[in-house]
């Protein structure tokens, strides 16, 4: 049980990877609290699932793009809790579209929410963690961040910023005992990458090397290990879980 | 209500723990850069206990306000400006300039917050008795 006793918070936790995150982290111990947008069923379904104790996992509803919002949640956890050991900045979407026919909001619908709510939880957490002296923090980039593909420039931007962010955040932290790294998957099994799956069909599995989509819960292993203390000497780190597909074709 | 005493000794709870320096380091003469070893991302945690230990808000740059410093229109050649300076004592009337005012480098603007000017900066937000 790497997190007993230990808390966590994670965004876009109802759905998809981050929900994935959730349950893995509540069955390793840690006191989970999950921020969901709009899906309420998801979320409390996800509660009813994990089946927990009174205050072991909590879904709380919030903008991403909200910094106000982010401090309020993160000040009440850390008044309830007394410390935040994890988050995982999981919330994510997508809105593709050529470059020529992006509109604005398309674009800052995707920088807002991906990078701009990285940054949010990022800065909310930040003194909480830094006054105890310890804390890890994972952020879900993309393997888009470095391998172009055509109708996606907000979103590999978007993931793009993530990377930096991580590895400048880290530098800052670890002087404090606090580590930050990203993790870029490839394809993986969620609503999100639906669309992309159903139109590349079984072309897709043909270019990763592994011969298969990867499973949300083959994420949050990896999520589970960089905020764990046996990555205890790991920070700035974007690591890809994409069944080799940034390998190349070739 | 904290008294004066009260409320240093808070800060030196708060700067201790932030900073790991001795009790005996922080004196209210001690400045915060030169003295005890401050670097700026401290100047966060140390905002952050200040407002656990006293519940108050403190807004990002009100204590410590960095944004001066790398704002062009308050700074040329390494140094603050005149108007930097003005804008510098408007934000800061909890301490006291005057001598960073005679050499404004930037590199030095670190150096001139103490101990004392923080319990300024603290009296002025809470309720205080003698």
């Amino acid at each position: 049980m790497r997190f007993e006793g230990k808390t966590a918070i994670v965004t876009g936790g109802s759905r998809g990877i981050g929900r994935a995150c959730v349950m893995r982290l509540a069955a390793e111990g840690a006191k989970v609290a999950f921020i969901y947008q709009s899906n309420q069923q998801a979320a409390e379904s996800l509660v009813a699932e994990l089946n927990l104790p009174e205050g072991r996992a909590t879904a709380l509803q919030a903008d991403v793009r909200d910094l106000q919002r982010a401090h309020e949640i993160v000040d009440s956890l850390f008044d309830q809790w007394g410390q935040i050991d994890v988050l995982i900045n999981s919330a994510g979407i997508v809105h593709d579209g050529l470059l020529g026919a992006m509109t604005q909001e398309q674009w800052r619908d995707v920088i807002d929410t991906n990078l701009g709510g990285t940054f949010n939880y990022c800065h909310a957490v930040t003194q909480p963690m830094m006054m105890k002296r310890r804390g890890s923090i994972v952020n879900l980039s993309s393997t888009a961040a470095e391998f172009a593909a055509r109708g996606q420039v907000n979103y590999a931007a978007s993931k793009g910023g993530i990377n930096g962010l991580s590895r400048a955040l880290a530098k800052e932290l670890a002087p404090r005992g606090v580590r930050v790294n990203a993790i870029a998957p490839g394809m993986i099994e969620t609503d999100m990458s639906q669309v992309v799956r159903g139109i590349a069909g079984d072309q897709i599995q043909k270019i990763i090397p592994l011969r298969r989509i990867g499973r949300p819960e083959e994420i949050a292993a990896a999520a589970a290990f960089l905020a764990s203390d046996e990555a205890s000497y790991l920070t700035g780190q974007v690591l890809r879980v994409d069944g080799g597909l940034s390998l190349g074709s070739h | 209500m904290p008294t004066k005493e009260e409320v240093f000794e808070k800060i030196r709870t708060a700067l201790v723990e932030a900073l790991g320096v001795d009790e005996e380091e922080v004196t209210p003469q001690a400045t915060l850069v030169g003295d005890l070893g401050a670097e700026s991302i401290d100047f966060l945690d140390i905002v952050f206990r200040l407002e656990k230990a006293f519940d108050i808000k403190i807004p990002r740059g009100e204590l410590f306000p960095e944004d001066i410093l790398t704002d062009a229109t308050y700074v040329q050649d390494g140094k603050v400006t005149e108007a930097g300076i003005a804008e510098l004592r408007k934000r800061m009337p909890f301490a006291n300039l005057d001598a960073f005012a005679k050499n404004p480098a930037v590199q030095e603007f670190g150096s001139l917050l103490t101990v004392a000017d923080m319990c300024r900066f603290v009296e002025g937000k809470v309720e205080v008795t003698d």
